[in-house]
């Protein structure tokens, strides 16, 4: 299994964000998790990444149960096997849109120009690997941090409203990258979305709720 | 499994060099000039310490090397502790079977007066032509070739035998300057002057030097019989000890080792020295801060970057070790930067002052400029290690910030209670070490416990804040308050609003409340800067007010007349005192000058009490009433029956032992066998036991005497050696005498009487306070230019703070402007919360400030110098400087809000970042 949760339960003081959430993600298995607001959509996402702690039940990912682990082992677990894409773009300003994308092989000491160029073509953005972020729409954004998210080749793509900033024929061409590079990679997707749309694409769509999660 | 370790740190290290050219170099490089400034206060706080380390090692060194070729390179000095002794003594030397060579000295300090008038301070050696050369060759005289070289074989030899003649010196190149190359000038002798030839030269450096045979010498300054020193070198394998031990030396001659003179010269200076490096060092925390305050924005204003890199899997350790090597980066560049300032200022501050930054310790030297690499490493290490120092905490925070909650704008989790205790433990420990003694003469303890109250008080903020604004949000309702009292107190405040409910009430104030509360650590860094600058400025402040108030007074005891006359400078290093003074004679002649109601009197003389330190200065002057003619510390001791009443300075208590109410022996030891006046035969040995004890009655404090000084009773001084010699006369003027007239009636007597009219020098009491106010105020120019680079870094500190929270609010300040703040309004909440914390950190820095003067004055003055003084607290002048800080702490608020609040901020609510 790429990620496996067993009964994870989340609180806030006295106040139950969820519980019993029980969930096994297979090697290249795309998920959706819906939802209303204030489910805990989001803090299910950091827990799977190992951002966030958890008050009951385990998260193992990539065969390495996150509990046991410390902050800094989750961090280079997370820089190893995980990719992420959030609502906002989160793009540096300073670096270049190829700069950006190669961030993730930097940091695992590993420099690959090709590999940035491959995912630059990929996601549609042939040519505009010098540019700033700036000088780039939000569509354009988005997929650069889809390629940031799939260029190290990690097992796990977490994406928290990928599409939550754009407009639906945007929307769909960012899923459309999105689904296809996953796919292309073998990489299982954990999705957190309102979108019906998008959710639809999904192999299996969950439903999160304060009282656990549903197929 | 230690290679593997290895690796990982290898990699690691070679990640951190890879983010730090993608990352960091582009934010330092996106912002030069708020860099620049962080390299640049590093670079002036090294430049700064390590200028002042090359001139004072130079100086030293080149003070050494003068010393070495004047002392020569003897195994032994055998040295009067005062004045001169009788030469019989050298025949026993000089015929010990142990005794290789043995060279006299006599050594004098005098006046070279040039045929202009001119009038130069004047080092003489006699020596012994015929074996001076092989204990010191540098003071073999050097006959000048006569301009007929050659042709006359009589004058050359003629000059050759100016080495033996009377009336003929040889000068080394400063004393030449001095007299401007004349062939011929005068010796100052008492009031009389006495001419002699330039003969030829000596190689010695260092101040001016005139050597002549040491028989011409004898005549010509009336000491016949007489040496201050035999340079001795022993016969090869011949014990030290044991050859001091057999020549039974009288108690007034010391054998001391070659090269305590230079020590003596270390000693004498090293205190002064630590001090000036010290505050050169307060320089470099500031530096720190800077840094600290650069990286702490930087680090704000990249939090959700340094956060996304978390997500993608930068460890917390790494997001450190990058901010170090940041930090790092800016020290580098500093150091290497302030070496390089350092020396060129060092040079600089060599070819203009000499080798002396104030302290006189180094005067008449001039030298060149002595680059130490070590020295270089330790103190570019010392501005790397101030640089890490100022980014640990930035580095911390960007290690410890949750990233996802970050990446959602949500900053950090509250800060952890218990650190408080760090801080008052670091109090603690340094009032502990403020009273702990000096370490070699150095106050280090107290050094370290001023910067321990610092760092204390500064870590101490957050939980003092958060202190302050927990009571205001959990401060009773006034009706609650007033439910104890009587039921017309009750009555009246029923209904009234509680400050808590009040503070709710209005928006603004709740914003800024409720932020200081829970964002705790970003109001102490900015608070911090306001807190450091202003407690370096308010110690210094209070320091140099109340030495100057303590000076002042001092000056009111120890300058009672009206009117001083001198013919020397003070003695003391120098040691003219018993080669230029006026007569009894003169002094008489003085008291009939018309104007003249009353003339005082003071002889100063040195004394070489231990070979280690440097000599003390006796005074002998007129004591009827010590406690109206001293400064004293404390009230006069009654002298017993059969003693002499001595009273010394607070030196002498923290060097000698000299206690109040003991007898001090070391001068009855001196007085026994070293006092011999001008004109008369060497007395032979007094037996201690018919002198009387000298019995220490007060203590007294003397800021012109770091190393010690002892005041006797004229009567009792002039009874006991018999000398009767003054250097300095005290008028006081008859009523409706002018100063001017009697000036000129005392220099038309002294012209009369010896011809000396030229040789007085005068100073009204009023021009003596003024002058040495005026030395006092330059001497400490450089703390107020402290103080003011202290509160400059400190405000730069508030405005990096504040603009880094006022970005990392921009979204905060984009929503109120949607519900409908105006610009005006978001500025005012901003400044509000500026004008509270630089108060905050007002009345915090001022009450550290407070504690380290308190050190400053009670222990470091006392342990570097041997002197105390009284704690003078400036009120005004503080609270002037308290309120300058708050109004520009508001101010530098207000504008970095208004960089950030602006319209742009409506729209911030949409960026990403």
């Amino acid at each position: 299994m790429t990620l496996q949760l067993k009964n994870l339960a989340k609180r806030y003081g006295d106040s139950v964000v969820f519980s019993n959430v029980s969930l096994d993600v297979a090697p290249g298995e795309f998920v959706a998790i819906v939802g209303e607001s204030g489910v805990g959509k989001s803090t299910l996402l950091n827990c799977m990444a190992g951002l966030d702690s958890w008050d009951q039940g385990s998260v193992t990912l990539m065969g390495q149960e996150l509990g046991s682990l410390p902050d800094d082992q989750r961090a280079l677990l997370r820089r190893q096997h995980v990719g992420f894409v959030f609502q906002a773009f989160h793009v540096l300003p300073h670096l270049d849109v190829a700069q950006n994308i190669a961030l993730p092989l930097l940091l695992l000491n590993k420099p690959d120009d090709a590999r940035v160029q491959a995912l630059l073509d990929a996601v549609g953005l042939q040519g505009l690997g010098a540019r700033l972020p700036q000088q780039l729409s939000g569509g354009q954004l988005q997929r650069v941090a889809i390629a940031r998210a799939l260029v190290h080749r990690p097992g796990l793509l977490l994406a928290d409203e990928p599409t939550g900033n754009l407009d639906p024929t945007t929307a769909a061409k960012v899923m459309d990258a999105l689904i296809a590079q996953t796919r292309e990679h073998g990489a299982s997707l954990v999705l957190v979305t309102h979108s019906e749309a998008a959710a639809a694409r999904a192999d299996r769509v969950l439903h999160l709720s304060f009282d656990g999660i549903k197929g | 499994m230690a290679s593997k370790a290895s690796a990982v740190a290898t990699g690691s290290m070679d990640l951190i060099l890879k983010l730090l050219r993608q990352l960091s170099w582009r934010e330092l490089i996106h912002h030069p000039w708020r860099n620049l400034a962080a390299v640049v206060a590093v670079m002036l706080g090294v430049a700064l310490a390590f200028s002042v380390h090359l001139i004072n090692a130079s100086a030293l060194s080149e003070f050494s090397q003068a010393v070495r070729s004047v002392n020569g390179q003897p195994d032994l000095e055998l040295r009067a502790a005062q004045g001169t002794f009788d030469e019989a003594v050298f025949e026993r030397v000089a015929n010990h079977p142990q005794v290789a060579v043995a060279s006299p000295v006599l050594e004098l300090a005098s006046y070279a007066v040039t045929e202009a008038g001119k009038r130069t301070a004047l080092r003489i050696l006699g020596v012994d032509a015929l074996v001076v050369a092989r204990v010191a060759p540098a003071l073999m005289p050097v006959p000048d070739r006569p301009p007929n070289d050659g042709a006359t074989g009589g004058a050359d030899s003629a000059n050759r035998f100016a080495i033996f003649t009377p009336g003929f010196v040889f000068l080394n190149a400063t004393a030449r300057q001095n007299i401007e190359g004349m062939a011929s000038f005068k010796l100052q002798s008492g009031l009389q002057l006495l001419g002699v030839k330039v003969a030829g030269s000596v190689n010695t450096g260092g101040a001016a030097l005139a050597v002549m045979d040491i028989a011409a010498a004898q005549e010509l300054f009336d000491k016949r019989g007489q040496l201050s020193r035999i340079d001795v070198r022993l016969s090869p394998g011949a014990d030290r000890a044991a050859f001091v031990q057999s020549l039974q030396l009288p108690p007034g001659i010391t054998a001391t080792e070659p090269g305590d003179d230079a020590q003596r010269v270390s000693n004498l200076s090293r205190a002064y020295r630590v001090n000036l490096t010290v505050l050169a060092l307060v320089a470099l925390f500031t530096g720190a801060f800077l840094v600290f305050s650069v990286l702490s924005l930087s680090v704000a204003k990249r939090a959700q970057q340094f956060a996304l890199l978390g997500v993608l899997g930068l460890t917390g350790r790494e997001r450190l070790a990058l901010v170090m090597a940041e930090s790092a980066l800016l020290g580098l560049v500093g150091s290497a930067t302030g070496i390089a300032l350092g020396t060129a200022l060092a040079a600089l501050a060599l070819r203009l002052l000499g080798g002396d930054l104030g302290g006189g310790y180094f005067a008449g030297i001039a030298p060149s400029l002595q680059f130490d690499a070590g020295a270089a490493l330790v103190y570019g290490a010392l501005g790397v290690a101030a640089s890490l120092v100022g980014g640990w905490w930035p580095a911390r925070a960007a290690q410890k910030l949750p990233p996802a909650q970050t990446l959602k704008g949500l900053g950090a989790a509250p800060a952890q209670d218990g650190a408080h205790w760090f801080s008052v433990a670091l109090i603690a420990a340094g009032a502990l070490l403020a009273l702990s003694p000096p370490v070699f003469g150095i106050p280090l303890a107290a050094y370290v416990s001023v910067a321990l109250l610092l760092v204390g008080g500064i870590t101490a903020l957050p939980w003092l804040i958060a202190l302050l604004y927990d009571q205001v949000g959990k401060a009773p309702t006034l009706a609650t308050a007033c439910a104890a009292l009587p039921p017309e107190g009750a009555e009246l405040a029923r209904g009234g609003p509680s400050l808590r409910s009040w503070v709710a009430k209005h928006l603004l104030v709740m914003l800024a409340v409720e932020r200081a509360r829970r964002v705790r650590e970003s109001a102490a860094v900015a608070v911090s800067g306001v807190v450091a600058s202003l407690s370096l400025a308010v110690a210094l402040t209070v320091m140099v007010a109340s030495f100057r108030d303590s000076v002042t007074q001092w000056l009111n005891v120890v300058l009672p007349a009206d009117l001083y006359m001198r013919t020397a400078a003070p003695s003391g290093a120098g040691g003219s005192g018993d080669t230029v003074y006026f007569t009894p004679e003169f002094v008489q002649a003085m008291r009939q000058v018309r104007g003249v109601a009353r003339v005082s009197t003071l002889r100063t003389t040195t004394l070489l009490l231990s070979a280690s330190q440097p000599a003390v200065a006796l005074i002998a002057r007129d004591l009827t009433d010590p406690a109206a003619a001293l400064p004293l510390v404390g009230a006069a001791l009654p002298t017993p029956p059969g003693h002499v009443a001595i009273y010394v300075s607070e030196a002498m208590v923290d060097l000698y032992g000299a206690r109040p109410g003991t007898v001090f022996k070391p001068l009855g030891t001196v007085f026994s066998q070293s006092f011999n006046p001008p004109g008369q035969q060497i007395r032979g040995a007094v037996a201690i036991d018919s002198i009387a004890p000298f019995y220490v009655a007060g203590v007294w404090r003397d800021y012109a005497r770091q190393f010690g000084a002892i005041t006797i009773g004229q009567q009792d001084f002039e009874r006991l050696t018999g000398d009767q010699r003054v250097n300095d006369l005290g008028l006081w003027l008859a009523p409706g005498a002018v100063s001017s007239e009697v000036e000129q009636a005392v220099r038309g007597q002294a012209e009369r009487l010896a011809g000396a009219g030229a040789l007085i020098e005068f100073a009204s009491t009023s021009q003596i306070r003024a002058i040495s106010l005026k030395i006092f105020d330059r001497s400490f120019a450089v703390t107020y230019w402290l103080q003011g680079v202290a509160i400059a870094i400190g405000l730069f500190g508030v405005a990096a703070s504040f603009s880094a929270q006022v970005l990392s609010r921009r979204k905060e300040f984009g929503l109120l402007a949607h519900l409908g703040l105006t610009r005006r309004q978001i500025l005012t909440v901003v400044a509000g919360e500026g004008a509270a914390w630089t108060l905050i950190g007002s009345i915090a820095g001022l009450g550290l400030g407070l504690a380290v003067a308190v050190v400053l004055v009670h222990v470091v003055n006392p342990q570097s110098f041997h002197w105390t003084m009284d704690l003078v607290l400036p009120w005004l002048r503080l609270l002037g400087l308290c309120a300058a800080v708050v109004a520009a702490g508001t101010a530098t608020a207000w504008l970095a809000g208004r960089a950030a609040a602006g319209k742009d901020a409506v729209l911030a609510v949409k960026e990403d970042w």
